[in-house]
C-alpha cells in the first residue's frame, strides 16, 4: 500500500506538471520569434497552398488554421468566442447566414477600412461587399471569400443504370424547372436502381428557397414574415411534393450515413453549391473519380451560402491579420481556393478570369464548373437573410424531416415550423 | 452460496456474457476492417487486417486532435482520481472514526450534496471559467471535479466497518498524529474500497462529456469530445469512428484486466453498498 | 487476498471509543491535533464543493431570475423564465422523454440484474471469470457505446433492422419515433449498467443466511417465490442504492442520445425532439441559443425533479417489504 500511495503521489505531481505545461503555450507567439496567426474556419476553405505561399513571402509569419467541420457546430462557438472576448484567434470565417447578426455589433471586429481595404471596393461583387458593410458605410466587418453558386451534382453510373442520359448538357436539359426535376426523379425511381433520387428534403428545400426572391424568413426591416412570404411556402410546397413522390433518401445531412452515401451511391443527385464539391470529392474517394458530374440546377441560378473573413477585435495582431485577409480574399487567392475545393469566387477579376472560366474539375468528369457556376452567379440576386435565419431554418428543416419520416402531414408540419419560428423570435 | 447449479444456469449466464461482450467485439471487428464493408449485410463478424492502418489514420485525422484528447483525458482523469480518493478517504475517516462538534450536521450536509449534480451548475461554472480565463484550458475540466460527495459518503461507510478502533487507539498510544494514523493505519485498511472508488471515479472522469463540450474547444478536447467530433465531422468514416471508440475504451479495459479481480473483490466486500 | 481484506467487524464499545485524553508527549500539540484534525480533514471537500458545486448551483438560481443573454448581465425578471418554462411544450416534451427513458432503462435493467445476480448466487465454476464477463460493459467508454449502438440501430444498414428483415418484419426508422428512439437509447444504458447492478445485488445476497432458504425449501416454496419473498426484502438497501443512483444518472442522460442523434442538429434530439432529454434541452438553451437565464431555470427544474424523485424513490422502496 505504501508503495502504491507513493506512486500515486508521484503520478499526481507529474500529472499536474504536465497539465501546467500543456496549458502554457497559448500566447500566440512561438519561440522562434515568429508571429502566429490563428485562423478559424469551418467546412473547407481550400487555403493550404495559399498559407504556404504567404508564409514563404512573410518569413516572420506562421499561420495556424483551426477547422470545425460542421457549420452547425462552428456558429455557436464563434458566437461564444466573440461574446466572451477570447478564443477567436486572429481571423474568423463567417458564413453569410451568421453575418447579419454580427452586423448589429460591428465593434467586435476590426474595421478593415482602417487597414486599407477601402481601395478594394470595386474588386468584389457589389452586394457581397455591401453585406459586410455597416449601413452608414463606415465600418467594414469582413471581406468576401466565395459565393455559393449552385449546381446539381449527379452520379453518371446511376443515371446510366436508370436509362437516363449521362451527358451533363442533356442532364441539365432534363430539368429546366423543379417540376421537370420531379418528373425525372419519378423516371429514375421507376428504374429501381436501389438508390434514392436525392439525399434529403433539407438539401432540396434550401436550394429552391434561395431561388424564390430577395428575402426569406425576414423582410428587410427584420420583421418575421415566414407565414406571409409566399416564397417560403412555395419552396416548402415544392419540396413536400418531391418527398411525396418518394424521391428523398431521408438521410440527415452531415451524418455518417450521409457521408458514406457519397461513396456508396445511396443517392443519385444532390443540389451542390460550389463549396460542396471539395467535400463530395473527399467523401466519395478516389475509387469513385469520374462517377460524379455537375449539371445546371433546376430553376434560375441562385446562391446558397458563401462566406467572409473578418478580424476580431480580440486579435493581438490586427495589422498582420488584416493583411492576410486581404491576401486570402484577393482575386488570386479566391482563384486558388476555387481550384482546390470548388469555392466559387466573389471577386470580379477572379470570376472573369480565364483561369476560373475555363476551369474544369477533373474529379467530376472534367465538368466545366467555372462555366456552370459562373452562369449561376450571373443570374442571381442577393437574398436578405435576417438575424435568426439559421435557427428558423433549422426548425423548418426539422419539420421537413418529420414529413419525410412520415410523422407529420405537410400541413401540420408547416404549422409547427411557423409556430417554432414565432417562438424563436419572441 | 446456494445449491449447485444446472447446465441451464451456465447457458443463461454465458448468453448474458455473450451479450455483454458482443458490442465490444464488434467494435474491434469494424475497427480492423476497411470502410467499405460497413453497412453490408450480413455484417462482418470476423476481424480484418486494417487495424493499424486505421489507427494511423485516426491519429493523423486532421482537426480531430484525437491523440491530444487521449493525453488530456489521461491527465484529467488521473488527477481527479487521485484527488477524489485522497480527499474522500481523509474525510470519510474523519466522519467514521473521529469525534468533533457538528459532525452529524455536516454528514447530513454531505448526504444532501450527493444529490447535487455538478453538471447542473454548468452555466455559472462556465461564467466562472470565462472570468478565470480558463475556457479551453485543461484545468477547467479538472478542478470542478476534485472532490465528490459520493466518494466521501462511500469511504465513510467503508471505514466504519473496515477500520478497527483498536488499531487507531493503539496508534494514538504510540503518539502518532492523526494524519499519521490516517496514512499508516486507515488508508491501508481502506484499500479495497478505495480501489473501487478509484475505478469509478476514473471512469466517470474519462466519460465526462457535457462539461467538456461546453468549456473546451475542438483543438484541445477530451477523448469523448474528440470521439464526438469524429462522428459528426466531414472527415468521418465508420472505421475511423470505430477505431476511435476502440482506442478510447482501451485504457479502461486495461485497468479492468489488470485489476478486475480486486475491483470485483471490492464490490463484493460491499464497498459500494449504501 | 479477499479474505485478508474482508473488513473486520467493528468492536466499538464505549470504553474504547472514548479514551481519556493522553498525557504523553506534546500535550498541547496533541490536543490541537485531536480537535483540529477532523476539521482539517473534511475542509478540502467542503471548500472545493462550495466553490464548484454549491456556489454555481446558487448562482444558477440567481441567473434563472434574470433575462441573461451571453455577453452581459440582464434585467431582473423574477419568475418569468419559470413561467415561460411551464408554457414551453419543448420543455415538457424533454421532461416526458427523460422520464420515459428513465423507466424504460431502469426497470428492465434492475430486474435483469436481479435475475443474473440470482443465477450467480450459487456454487459455480469460474466464478471470477463469470463476474468479470458480466461487468465488462461498464468499462466501455460512453461515447463508444453511443457510436456502436447508433450503428446497430441504423435505419439502412443496422444489425437490428437486418435481423428484423430476416424475420420478415419491416425495417424500423429508429430515430423517427419516440418509442423506437427511447428503446434504442435505453438499450445502451441497460447494456452498460446491468452487470454492475447485478454484482451489487450479488454482494448483498451473499450475506443472506442460508438457513432462511433451507426453511423455505422445507415449506415447499418455489425458487421464484423464494426470490421475491426472501432475497429481495433481504437486499433492500442494495435495491435502494441502485434505484436511487440509476434515477440520478437517468435524469441527467446526455451523451447517449446526443451521439444517437448524429448529424444535423443533434442537440434537439430528432426532427420532432423525439429523444431530447432535459440535459440536452438545457444545453441547447444555454450553449446554442445562449439564453443563460432560461437555461438556468431549466437546470434548476432538473435539480428539483432529481430531488423529488429521489425522495419518492426512497419512500417507495422503503415501503417495499
Amino acid at each position: 500500500m505504501r508503495r502504491l500511495t507513493r506512486t500515486l503521489a508521484a503520478l499526481t505531481a507529474a500529472a499536474s506538471l504536465t497539465a501546467l505545461a500543456a496549458c502554457g503555450g497559448d500566447d500566440g507567439d512561438s519561440a522562434s520569434g515568429k508571429t502566429t496567426l490563428v485562423i478559424k474556419t469551418f467546412a473547407q476553405f481550400g487555403y493550404e497552398d495559399l498559407y504556404k505561399e504567404y508564409e514563404a513571402a512573410h518569413p516572420d509569419i506562421e499561420i495556424k488554421e483551426e477547422n470545425i467541420a460542421k457549420l452547425g457546430d462552428y456558429a455557436p462557438k464563434l458566437q461564444q468566442w466573440i461574446a466572451t472576448g477570447s478564443g477567436a484567434g486572429d481571423i474568423v470565417a463567417i458564413e453569410e447566414g451568421n453575418l447579419s447578426q454580427y452586423m448589429t455589433t460591428p465593434d467586435q471586429f476590426v474595421n478593415l477600412l482602417d487597414h486599407g481595404a477601402g481601395s478594394l471596393k470595386g474588386e468584389y461583387l457589389d452586394w457581397k461587399w455591401d453585406q459586410a458593410l455597416t449601413q452608414d458605410g463606415k465600418h467594414l466587418v469582413g471581406l468576401g471569400t466565395d459565393v455559393g453558386a449552385q449546381g446539381m451534382c449527379y452520379r453518371t453510373d446511376l443515371f446510366e443504370k436508370a436509362g437516363l442520359p449521362t451527358d451533363r448538357d442533356e442532364v441539365g436539359a432534363l430539368w429546366p424547372t423543379w417540376d421537370d426535376y420531379l418528373a425525372t426523379g419519378k423516371k429514375f425511381t421507376k428504374a429501381k436502381t436501389g438508390a434514392h433520387f436525392f439525399d434529403s428534403a433539407g438539401s432540396v428545400y434550401q436550394n429552391i428557397l434561395m431561388q424564390q426572391g430577395d428575402h426569406t424568413y425576414y423582410d428587410t426591416d427584420n420583421e418575421l414574415v415566414i407565414d406571409s412570404n409566399p416564397a417560403v411556402k412555395a419552396a416548402w410546397d415544392k419540396t413536400t411534393e418531391l418527398v411525396d413522390a418518394g424521391l428523398s433518401g431521408n438521410i440527415t445531412p452531415w451524418s455518417p450515413q450521409w457521408n458514406a452515401g457519397f461513396k456508396k451511391g445511396t443517392f443519385a443527385t444532390i443540389p451542390c453549391p460550389s463549396w460542396m464539391l471539395g467535400m463530395i470529392e473527399q467523401q466519395s474517394g478516389e475509387e469513385n473519380a469520374g462517377k460524379w458530374d455537375v449539371a445546371k440546377v433546376p430553376g434560375n441560378g441562385a446562391v446558397r451560402g458563401g462566406s467572409f473573413l473578418a478580424v476580431p477585435k480580440q486579435s493581438d495582431h490586427p495589422e498582420e491579420a488584416a493583411d492576410l485577409v486581404k491576401f486570402l480574399t484577393s482575386a488570386k487567392g479566391q482563384t486558388t481556393a476555387f481550384k482546390a475545393k470548388g469555392n466559387f469566387p466573389s471577386a470580379l477579376k477572379a470570376i472573369d478570369s480565364p483561369e476560373v472560366k475555363e476551369y474544369s474539375a477533373p474529379y467530376f468528369s472534367d465538368a466545366p464548373v467555372g462555366e456552370i457556376f459562373g452562369e449561376s452567379v450571373k443570374a442571381l440576386k442577393p437574398v436578405y437573410l435576417g438575424p435568426q435565419n439559421i435557427a428558423i431554418n433549422d426548425a423548418v428543416v426539422a419539420a421537413l424531416t418529420a414529413v419525410e419520416q412520415g410523422k407529420l402531414s405537410p400541413d401540420k408540419a408547416w404549422d409547427k415550423a411557423v409556430a417554432d419560428a414565432e417562438r424563436l423570435v419572441r | 452460496m446456494r445449491k449447485s447449479s444446472s447446465p441451464l444456469v451456465y447457458v443463461t449466464l454465458l448468453a448474458a456474457i455473450a451479450l455483454s461482450a458482443f458490442p465490444l467485439y464488434w467494435l474491434f471487428v469494424v475497427a480492423s476492417r476497411s470502410n467499405d464493408v460497413v453497412g453490408d449485410w450480413p455484417p462482418p463478424l470476423v476481424p480484418g487486417g486494417n487495424l493499424f492502418d486505421n489507427m494511423n489514420r485516426l491519429f493523423e485525422a486532421e482537426n480531430a486532435h484525437f491523440l491530444k484528447g487521449m493525453v488530456n483525458s489521461a491527465i484529467a482523469s488521473l488527477t481527479i482520481t487521485v484527488s477524489v480518493v485522497f480527499f474522500s478517504t481523509l474525510a470519510g475517516f474523519a466522519f467514521a472514526k473521529l469525534r468533533f462538534r457538528g459532525k452529524n450536521f455536516l454528514l447530513i450536509a454531505i448526504l444532501g450534496t450527493m444529490m447535487v449534480p455538478v453538471q447542473m451548475g454548468i452555466i455559472p461554472l462556465y461564467m466562472i471559467m470565462v472570468e478565470f480565463g480558463w475556457t479551453n484550458q485543461l484545468q477547467a475540466v479538472i478542478v470542478p471535479f476534485l472532490v465528490s460527495a459520493f466518494g466521501v459518503f462511500l469511504m465513510r461507510q467503508y471505514a466504519e466497518r473496515a477500520v478497527p478502533d483498536e488499531l487507531i487507539e493503539a496508534a494514538r498510544v504510540d503518539g502518532c498524529s492523526t494524519f499519521r494514523i490516517y496514512w499508516t493505519v486507515v488508508l491501508p485498511a481502506l484499500r479495497p474500497g478505495a480501489g473501487v472508488l478509484a475505478l469509478f471515479t476514473f471512469m466517470g472522469a474519462w466519460n465526462e462529456f457535457l462539461w467538456p463540450l461546453a468549456v473546451l474547444e475542438q483543438d484541445n478536447p477530451t477523448v469523448q469530445f474528440a470521439l464526438n467530433q469524429l462522428s459528426t465531422g466531414y472527415y468521418t468514416d465508420y472505421t475511423l469512428m470505430f477505431s476511435g471508440a476502440l482506442v478510447a475504451t482501451l485504457p479502461l479495459l486495461v485497468v479492468f484486466v489488470i485489476s478486475g479481480r480486486q475491483i470485483i473483490g471490492g464490490i463484493m466486500e460491499g464497498a459500494v453498498k449504501a | 487476498m479477499a479474505t485478508q481484506l474482508r473488513p473486520r467487524p467493528s468492536v466499538r464499545d464505549e470504553a474504547h471509543a472514548d479514551p481519556p485524553p493522553e498525557k504523553t508527549r506534546g500535550g498541547l500539540l496533541s490536543r490541537l491535533d485531536k480537535s483540529g484534525s477532523p476539521y482539517l480533514f473534511i475542509a478540502p471537500f467542503f471548500l472545493l464543493f462550495a466553490v464548484f458545486g454549491l456556489y454555481p448551483l446558487g448562482y444558477t438560481a440567481w441567473v434563472s431570475l434574470h433575462d441573461w443573454q451571453m455577453g452581459g448581465k440582464g434585467d431582473f425578471v423574477g419568475l418569468d423564465n419559470y413561467a415561460d418554462l411551464f408554457d414551453d411544450p419543448d420543455f415538457w416534451n424533454a421532461t416526458v422523454n427523460t422520464l420515459g427513458m428513465l423507466v424504460l432503462a431502469t426497470l428492465p435493467q434492475l430486474l435483469l440484474a436481479l435475475v443474473i445476480a440470482n443465477l450467480l448466487n450459487q456454487k459455480l465454476r469460474h466464478m471470477t471469470l463469470l463476474r468479470l464477463g458480466i461487468l465488462l460493459p461498464i468499462v466501455t467508454s460512453v461515447a463508444a457505446v453511443g457510436i456502436v449502438f447508433s450503428q446497430i440501430f441504423d435505419r439502412d444498414a443496422g444489425m437490428v433492422n437486418g435481423l428484423l428483415d430476416l424475420m420478415g418484419i419491416d425495417p424500423v426508422d429508429w430515430r423517427a419515433d419516440k418509442w423506437s428512439s427511447w428503446l434504442a437509447i435505453s438499450v445502451m444504458v441497460d447494456w452498460r449498467w446491468t452487470g454492475y447492478n447485478a454484482l451489487i445485488y450479488l454482494a448483498a445476497m451473499q450475506s443472506i443466511p442460508r438457513e432462511l432458504y433451507e426453511a423455505a425449501d422445507l415449506d415447499g416454496a418455489s425458487r421464484r417465490r423464494q426470490l421475491w419473498s426472501i432475497t429481495v426484502p433481504m437486499i433492500r438497501p442494495a435495491v435502494i442504492f441502485t434505484v436511487i443512483s440509476s434515477t440520478i444518472h437517468g435524469l441527467q442522460l446526455f451523451t447517449e442520445p446526443l451521439i444517437f442523434g448524429q448529424g444535423g442538429d443533434a442537440i434537439t434530439g430528432g426532427s420532432l425532439r423525439q429523444f431530447q432529454t432535459m440535459s440536452m434541452f438545457m444545453f441547447e438553451k444555454a450553449f446554442k441559443n445562449f439564453d443563460y437565464g432560461y437555461g438556468s431555470a431549466v437546470a434548476w427544474m432538473i435539480f428539483l425533479i432529481i430531488l423529488l424523485l429521489t425522495v419518492v424513490n426512497y419512500l417507495l422502496v422503503r415501503r417495499m417489504k
